[in-house]
């Protein structure tokens, strides 16, 4: 086959960087591969970039999500000179056209600059902003600056909320962009994308996607139940019977296996407005899971709490109707309330085999009454866990959030994936 | 074997590939390592092992996987009716030689775990095979977790250890290819030691050229129009088991055979059994606005296939 000379160091180089640049994203890749990575280049030559690619694919990917993120990643670190040229013209290009809008951007924002604070960082975001945006911000400003210089005490605040507004919701589109939840490959993007912005038409692929985690996880659940390890303690009867196959050899020992033993499920769903997509999610996750507890309760809330009927869960489509059947959707959320109402049933329905499961995004009314059932819950189940849909880069600026954090294991869980990975933990460990 | 010569084999094996295709198989023969590919059930995973087998001239030794599937099914067994039988003849020689030394007893046993009394399953036949082979481990994803480890040691090292014996080292490195549907995820360290295949369902240009090569004789018009429908079937979301490759094939020779030139309502409504496998992926053929024909210019046809309407020059009721 062609074979290229080329210079060895470079060569290596180039490749252990690669290699590297893989393991930093994720892929489990080391010397060995670029070992054979080198050898495989130098069997296929590197005259046909396609080529040299799929080579190097076929050693250092290893599943479908893989292989997309693979050829990103190539195609950014393998220019070929003329690609790198275009792209320095079009880097000195994209450059110069920001430092323009910057420089707009700085002198539009002087104007106002007693109601709104120009640092390099607002600067930034408001020279990103879409031309649409900027134009209504202009329009309002036009029309509330006579006002404001009349009455400033009035109008500043007003100002500074609506710009501040335009501006935060700038600042996290950029953000997601950043953090490039839209893959390249629809499906992928889809468990990686925000569960609130699913939008409806692609509702049924990702209920589909749900359905072929679920199947995945209750393979694996099967499989490890029917393991077999050879340790524990004898089982005389099964060996003996086993050993009539060979003529009364007790060749193949059966061993005796632990029963284990299943967790009592208490699930807790916020149905208020904003939370209703995820809870319903959520919960066809969890329901589809095949003997993922000895026994269920689910019970949903907002302003109120009320017990699910488990016959209503069967049919999942029917979730958001049975939710407005209940008159708890569309309301506020106390978890407050339903928390220490969920405390107080009679019979219990907490105890030490309880997992209490939460889905919310703990933005509720009555923090301090929140707080105090919250650890009434903790006292009384064997494990609360929290499902949060609020990405944990945000965090940080919910006080609820961080107090809740602090009386129970709270797990982000904005995109499928990471529901999937928690509800594989929760079935598996 | 470099690309071009696998390739020569494949066109003589009439099996139908793309250049990553091609690439990876070369990579992975060159390199030794096992293959393992992935993909929805039907886009021709195995197919690619028994292509490998013709193209290299070897024998295909498969492993159908399934839950429970233990080394004694996979690598080795003892044949115990052997061995009991050897100890019974034995006892009786002693008997009527009258000699019952504790020494030949020591041998007899020892002679008891040798390789005359070894049952040899597909992947210590493989190894040990003088000619190398394909070796195919098909559906990998279905045997237990446990099946993986005892796995790791013949993909990495191309060698077995019996614990009676010692380790049976590859007389021949086989060509392993794995095959999994991805009803569970596989260990990382499997996936480690093997190079990586995703394999898609093919789109309607290669499809059609798929039909060509295993049904010659078949009519563009109606490849063509197969080829279209059978893609819009897996694009449906609705439909729960998509339609794989040798189920085309099937539906092909199924029209054939009815003698179709090209694909009308009633000729899919007859033969919609080949293609679809259960009735609510039926029902739903039936309900929706696609019919699965076309126009001629490979636009779909909008009429509703339940109503029996349909384009201008095939039109009839559905059956």
């Amino acid at each position: 086959m062609a074979y290229t000379p080329v210079d060895n160091d470079i060569y290596l180089t180039h490749m252990a960087e690669f290699i590297r640049l893989l393991s930093e994203e994720g892929f489990s890749v080391g010397t060995k591969e670029v070992a054979d990575c080198c050898e495989a280049l130098q069997f296929v030559g590197l005259e046909d970039r396609s080529v040299a690619k799929a080579a190097l694919r076929t050693i250092c990917a290893r599943s479908q999500a893989e292989i997309d993120r693979f050829d990103q990643l190539f195609d950014a670190f393998f220019v070929s000179s003329d690609q790198k040229l275009e792209n320095l013209k079009r880097a000195m290009k994209e450059q110069q056209e920001l430092a323009e809008k910057r420089r707009q951007a700085a002198e539009e924002l002087a104007k106002d600059s007693k109601y709104i604070d120009s640092d390099d960082n607002t600067i930034n975001i408001y020279a990103n902003l879409p031309e649409e945006e900027k134009e209504r911000l202009r329009r309002f400003m036009d029309k509330f600056r006579g006002h404001a210089d009349r009455n400033p005490k009035l109008y500043e605040g007003f100002i500074r909320s609506v710009f501040m507004k335009s501006i935060m919701e700038q600042q996290l589109l950029m953000e997601d962009q950043e953090l490039g939840v839209q893959a390249v490959d629809p499906e992928v993007g889809l468990m990686f994308r925000d569960i609130s912005q699913i939008s409806d038409h692609e509702m049924p692929r990702a209920i589909s996607m749900i359905q072929k985690v679920t199947k995945q996880i209750n393979g694996e659940l099967s499989a490890k139940k029917s393991r077999r390890g050879s340790s524990g303690v004898l089982d005389f009867k099964r060996t003996i019977r086993k050993g009539l196959e060979t003529g009364g050899s007790l060749i193949r020992l059966k061993y005796r296996h632990k029963r284990a033993r299943k967790r009592h499920l208490v699930l807790l769903c916020d149905v208020s407005g904003s939370m209703i997509q995820f809870s319903e999610f959520a919960l066809r996750f969890i329901k589809s899971l095949s003997d993922v507890a000895e026994s269920s309760r689910t019970f949903i809330f907002s302003e109120d709490m009320v017990e699910v009927d488990p016959f209503a869960l069967q049919n999942m489509d029917m979730f958001v109707q049975y939710v407005r059947t209940t008159g708890l959707y569309g309301k506020g959320t106390d978890l407050g309330s339903a928390l220490a109402k969920l405390c107080a049933l009679r019979p219990a329905a907490l105890g030490a085999s309880t997992t209490l499961l939460i889905l919310s995004d703990a933005k509720t009314v009555k923090l301090e009454d929140a707080q105090a059932a919250m650890i009434t819950a903790n006292q009384m189940a064997g494990d609360v866990v929290w499902l949060n849909p609020i990405p944990q880069r945000k965090w940080k600026h919910l006080r609820s959030v961080q107090t809740m954090e602090l009386l129970c294991r709270m797990v982000p869980c904005s995109t499928l994936s990471e529901l999937a990975r928690e509800c594989r933990k929760l079935v598996l460990s | 074997m470099t690309i071009e010569e696998l390739k020569k084999k494949l066109d003589e094996a009439h099996y139908i590939y793309d250049d990553t295709l091609v690439t990876t198989l070369a990579v992975a023969l060159k390199l030794g390592r096992p293959l393992l590919i992935e993909g929805a059930a039907g886009v021709g995973k195995t197919e690619v092992a028994k292509v490998m087998a013709y193209a290299l001239d070897r024998e295909l030794v498969r492993l159908q996987c399934y839950e429970g599937l233990d080394e004694s099914k996979a690598i080795y067994e003892w044949n115990y009716q052997k061995q009991l039988l050897s100890i019974q003849v034995d006892q009786s020689l002693a008997k009527v030689a009258g000699t019952d030394s504790k020494a030949e007893s020591a041998a007899l046993t020892k002679s008891l775990f040798s390789e005359d009394y070894l049952l040899e399953r597909p992947l210590l036949k493989s190894i040990r095979s003088e000619k190398p082979v394909v070796l195919l481990i098909d559906e990998i994803d279905k045997a237990d977790e446990e099946f993986e480890a005892f796995l790791l040691e013949l993909l990495s090292e191309m060698q077995v250890t019996i614990p009676e014996i010692g380790t049976i080292k590859a007389s021949s490195t086989p060509f392993v290819v794995l095959t999994s549907n991805r009803a569970r995820p596989l260990s990382e360290a499997l996936r480690r030691r093997c190079a990586y295949l995703y394999i898609k369902y093919p789109d309607i240009e290669k499809e059609v050229a798929i039909i060509q090569a295993k049904q010659p004789g078949t009519s563009d018009r109606l490849a063509l129009a197969v080829a279209q429908a059978v893609h819009d079937l897996r694009e449906n979301d609705n439909i729960l088991k998509k339609p794989s490759i040798a189920e085309t094939l099937d539906w092909i020779a199924a029209l054939e055979a009815l003698g179709a030139v090209d694909l009308t309502p009633d000729m899919i409504a007859g033969t919609a059994g080949f293609i679809l496998k259960n009735e609510e992926d039926m029902e739903e053929l039936l309900e929706s606005g696609d019919c699965g024909c076309h126009h001629e210019d490979g636009q779909p046809c909008d009429h509703h296939a339940a109503d029996g309407q349909h384009c201008g020059h095939h039109h009839h009721h559905h059956g």
